[in-house]
């Protein structure tokens, strides 16, 4: 299934929940895909429902215009973190503002995968030890690039082009996850979160529990969207094994105990 | 029913007219007028409106809306409309119909507000990135700006592809009295090619990349054949006995017909041809000139752009003149001049 994509990719797992949900709920005719470019755009070959590929960044726009004019039908706005959050991040902010009918999902990886891993704004990294210990990676030079502890084993260097104000000493890794920083990667809660909209959740794609619990999320955010309309954004941590050059196993540790503490999973904003 | 209306009233009520359901946009002049006169009554025709946040918004909600079966419109000027060319260049790949209007500024970067044309190159040769074309309608007189949105749409939705109607700011503030035809109901589900969920278990899709068909090419291809076979449009004026023959669109067009006709009762032989498409070129036009020696090309733009097309398209035969500048119209009498001076 999905066979276009690498081993380990998130796009399969949360293609593969949203197909099982759409099958349970029996509501495969109304729906309509809209994609992003990049790798999910990759996915408009093998999807099974009417489907839209739209420019980058540009697939909540795309979204408004469509279900102003067809509301019976559920719109599913499908994108990465690079769409949603950086190169989109206006079109994010304004629908979430006009509390659009919105059924959006966000593949978060913290990189732009199609293009080989360059870092996106929702970069924390992923130094792995052994695949067990993460460390979110903060070699800073304030006031100059800087160098996010990317070294992976295969010791890739990733330069991050925004300053994180977290200093470490220079070279040291932090054996913790700093869990309670704000600057480190980029929480679209604090942009979003006071805004009008109707559910915002965060779930990784990783073992079975958190597939569960992303399943759960995912469930929420369409009968919510089906019942009232209003802005749901469900963010789904996912792995991209090839571009952090780790096997697929540890990637999922990596997004567990490292990503999981900074990006705060569970339902983050539920309104009415 | 005859009302007094500027070009951009009367664009907005042909666009009524043709139907449209959908419009999205961003306030620029010279072109506000469009986007106030859907704001205050749009809802009153059933038209649905958005205050887009950007032109990069406004374009791509009339892509969604436009895959739903709407007709859509967005109309912008100058730098909202260079904005938006990602996604014209998307839509002419994805064969999605839609109308944008362009009402010219002058000079490139912000510019100014005045009459110019200096947008030709960009709405005529793509404007966006990659192999395509937009088809490009030129309003001369605001009867033009009534008609013009219906054709628009028909051959949108018949090509598959975006059309723009453009003219500039003086024919966007000039008034007159022009019959308001009765606005037209569009059926948003009577384009097969409209998404509407995959209901007979044949999903439809929007995409310019096709890893799997091969034919593609061939398609978008074919497509700007058929348009640059069928759709060319022009008004022509005396231009069978002329030994000069003058070219020109919107403002610079309503001058030539004066000069046409002064010309004439002098006994100068003058001929004018307007091209109503930009794009695709009315060439066909020059295949029925006999007796003309010498063209001369008035525009509103620094560079000669129509100049170079009529200069190809007529296969580089005649001898070639230009009228032109960034926004100053040439007088009637000016060009009657400079005729007399290269008889």
């Amino acid at each position: 299934m999905y066979e276009m994509l690498c081993a380990g990719c998130g796009h399969r797992t949360a293609m593969m929940i949203l197909d099982e949900i759409i099958k349970e709920k029996n509501i495969k005719e109304k729906i309509i895909m809209a994609l992003d470019v990049a790798c999910c755009s990759l996915l408009i070959d093998y999807v099974d429902y009417d489907a839209i590929m739209c420019a980058h960044g540009r697939v909540l726009d795309v979204t408004k215009g469509y279900k102003m004019m067809r509301d019976e039908n559920i719109v599913i706005s499908y994108m990465g973190d690079g769409a949603a959050y950086s190169i989109g991040i206006e079109e994010m902010i304004h629908s979430a503002r006009r509390n659009d009918a919105v059924l959006a999902i966000v593949i978060n990886n913290g990189l732009y995968s199609m293009t080989g891993g360059q870092v996106a704004p929702t970069y924390v990294g992923a130094n792995v030890n052994a695949g067990v210990n993460v460390n979110v990676g903060v070699n800073v030079n304030v006031g100059a690039d800087v160098n996010v502890g990317a070294n992976v084993n295969a010791g890739a260097d990733i330069i991050r082009p925004i300053v994180v104000t977290n200093v470490d000493t220079e070279g040291t890794k932090l054996s913790e996850p700093v869990s309670n920083d704000n600057n480190i990667g980029f929480k679209i809660e604090n942009i979003i979160g006071n805004l009008p909209i109707s559910y915002f959740a965060r779930a990784s794609i990783t073992d079975k529990e958190n597939i569960d619990t992303a399943k759960k999320y995912i469930n929420t955010a369409f009968d919510k969207y089906i019942k009232s309309g209003g802005f749901n954004l469900v963010e789904l941590l996912s792995p991209c094994p090839t571009n952090y050059k780790l096997k697929p196993v540890d990637m999922v540790n990596v997004i567990n105990n490292g990503w999981s503490k900074v990006y705060k999973i569970g339902e983050i904003v539920n309104n009415v | 029913m005859k009302r007094i209306l500027n070009g951009n009233e009367a664009f907005a009520y042909g666009a009524l007219a043709a139907g449209i359901d959908f419009y999205a946009g961003y306030p620029i002049t010279p072109s506000t007028d469009v986007y106030e006169f859907f704001e205050k009554y749009g809802k009153d025709y059933g038209v649905k409106f958005v205050h887009a946040s950007s032109e990069v918004s406004a374009i791509n909600m009339i892509m969604g809306a436009s895959i739903a079966g709407a007709r859509a419109l967005t109309v912008t000027s100058g730098c909202g409309f260079s904005l938006m060319q990602e996604t014209i260049s998307y839509m002419a790949a994805d064969f999605v119909p839609s109308v944008i209007l362009n009402v010219m500024r002058e000079g490139a970067g912000l510019g100014d507000i005045p009459r110019s044309q200096g947008d030709y190159n960009q709405m005529t040769k793509g404007g966006g990135n990659g192999d395509y074309h937009t088809i490009v309608l030129a309003c001369s007189t605001i009867k033009d700006c009534v008609e013009f949105p219906s054709i628009a749409y028909e051959l949108s939705e018949k090509y598959q592809n975006p059309v723009i109607i453009t003219y500039d700011s003086d024919i966007a503030h000039t008034k007159e009295i022009v019959e308001v035809p009765i606005r037209i109901k569009n059926d948003i589900n009577k384009l097969s090619y409209t998404l509407t969920g995959n209901i007979n278990n044949n999903p439809k899709r929007i995409q310019n990349i096709y890893y799997h068909d091969s034919d593609y090419n061939n398609t978008l291809k074919n497509k700007y054949e058929l348009i640059e076979e069928n759709e060319q449009r022009y008004s022509d004026y005396f231009t069978e006995d002329a030994n000069v023959i003058l070219v020109a669109f919107s403002i610079c067009a309503r001058i030539c017909i004066d000069v046409v006709k002064r010309a004439r009762a002098e006994g100068i032989k003058v001929g004018l041809i307007i091209p109503i498409t930009l794009y695709p070129f009315p060439k066909k036009v020059f295949e029925k000139i006999n007796n003309c020696k010498k063209i001369i090309v008035v525009e509103l733009n620094i560079l000669k752009q129509m100049r170079m097309d009529v200069e190809y398209f007529t296969k580089f035969k005649y001898e070639y003149y230009s009228i032109n500048s960034m926004s100053t119209c040439e007088t009637v009498l000016d060009i009657l001049n400079f005729i007399k001076e290269h008889k």
